[in-house]
């Protein structure tokens, strides 16, 4: 009864975390400007940027997964606690955007971490994240509902 | 004295500087570079949009039965760039201001721009040649329309006979 309540008014305030995946600070910088700035302003959705993994709900991942950070990106993905919800923010995440084919590189991301969202672009635009976590809004509510798994 | 007032009356006077984009629809720059789109009845498939691509997004695939070539920008390897808008010669290419990409994960990969492009025919034998839509004659083969539409085979043939009679009225002149 209670988790059910909880689980009705979570989505009202998801928590979002970024995980810089080898980026180029493009993504950063406007996953960054989606929130402080109040003109794009992601906070009217409930969301909130948290420093720790633990706290997260919904995954940022921005950058083409170079292999120097591919373990510690797996490390703090496992800490987050399910069900979690993975944005992928840019091109690199998808196919490697410029940097396809470098041997530094391992994109596609989704060979490690499932993804539920994209958005494409090279950097987005704020509107088209602001989208896209409405998307993963979605999608995390069906799951809180569901009580279902990102791995499952 | 009571600094905030005055801050507070410029807010109020101007309103929130806040974007109503989730809620509302938001202003789009006329020249935003966003989804690419293909003109496939203006497409040549000369392939420079291929070439000059640096993220790879542009494939073309042939059909199996030989009637054209199949276009493809895979908008999630696409760093919207416009350098394809740019260099197309026939400008079938355009970067719409299309910005609302974001998709479901489990069609990153199917979340393409997909157009089919047929190939002309040689205007004497018929042989399989790059496509000529009318729009282009004008443009690129406006000084000789009707051999803009021949093969190269053919073309050299007709060039021939064009040289060789000119030589027989010159040989002629000189006598």
């Amino acid at each position: 009864m209670l988790n059910k309540f909880i689980n009705k008014i979570a989505p009202r305030s998801p928590w979002l975390y970024r995980l810089n995946a080898g980026s180029c600070n493009g993504c950063d910088v406007e996953l960054a400007t989606v929130a402080l700035i109040p003109r794009y302003d992601v906070e009217r959705l409930g969301c909130k940027y948290c420093g720790s993994p633990r706290h997260a709900d919904i995954v940022l991942i921005s950058g083409p997964l170079t292999s120097r950070v591919r373990d510690k990106v797996l490390r703090v993905y496992d800490e987050i606690p399910h069900p979690k919800v993975t944005l992928a923010c840019g091109a690199c995440p998808i196919s490697g955007g410029v940097y396809r084919d470098s041997y530094t590189v391992n994109s596609p991301i989704d060979q490690y971490i499932p993804i539920d969202v994209v958005v494409p672009g090279c950097p987005p635009r704020p509107h088209a994240i602001i989208e896209g976590v409405a998307l993963a809004l979605e999608i995390w509510r069906k799951r809180l509902e569901e009580g279902t798994c990102s791995r499952s | 004295m009571l600094p905030f007032l005055k801050v507070l009356v410029r807010n109020l006077r101007q309103g929130p500087s806040t974007d109503p984009f989730p809620f509302a629809p938001t202003y789009t720059p006329a020249r935003f570079r966003g989804r690419a789109e293909l003109d496939e009845n203006q497409c040549i498939l000369c392939g420079i949009c291929r070439h000059v691509c640096a993220a790879g997004a542009i494939q073309f695939r042939a059909a199996e039965d030989g009637s054209g070539m199949e276009f493809r920008v895979w908008h999630n390897s696409c760093t919207y760039c416009g350098l394809c808008a740019h260099y197309c010669p026939t400008k079938a290419i355009r970067m719409t201001n299309d910005w609302h990409l974001s998709h479901k994960g489990e069609d990153m990969y199917s979340f393409a721009e997909t157009k089919f492009v047929k190939l002309g025919s040689c205007a004497e034998c018929g042989a399989t040649i790059q496509p000529r839509p009318a729009a282009i004659v004008e443009k690129l083969g406006a000084r000789y329309p009707e051999r803009f539409m021949l093969c190269p085979k053919c073309k050299r043939e007709t060039l021939a006979n064009h040289a060789a009679s000119r030589k027989v009225i010159r040989v002629e002149e000189a006598r």
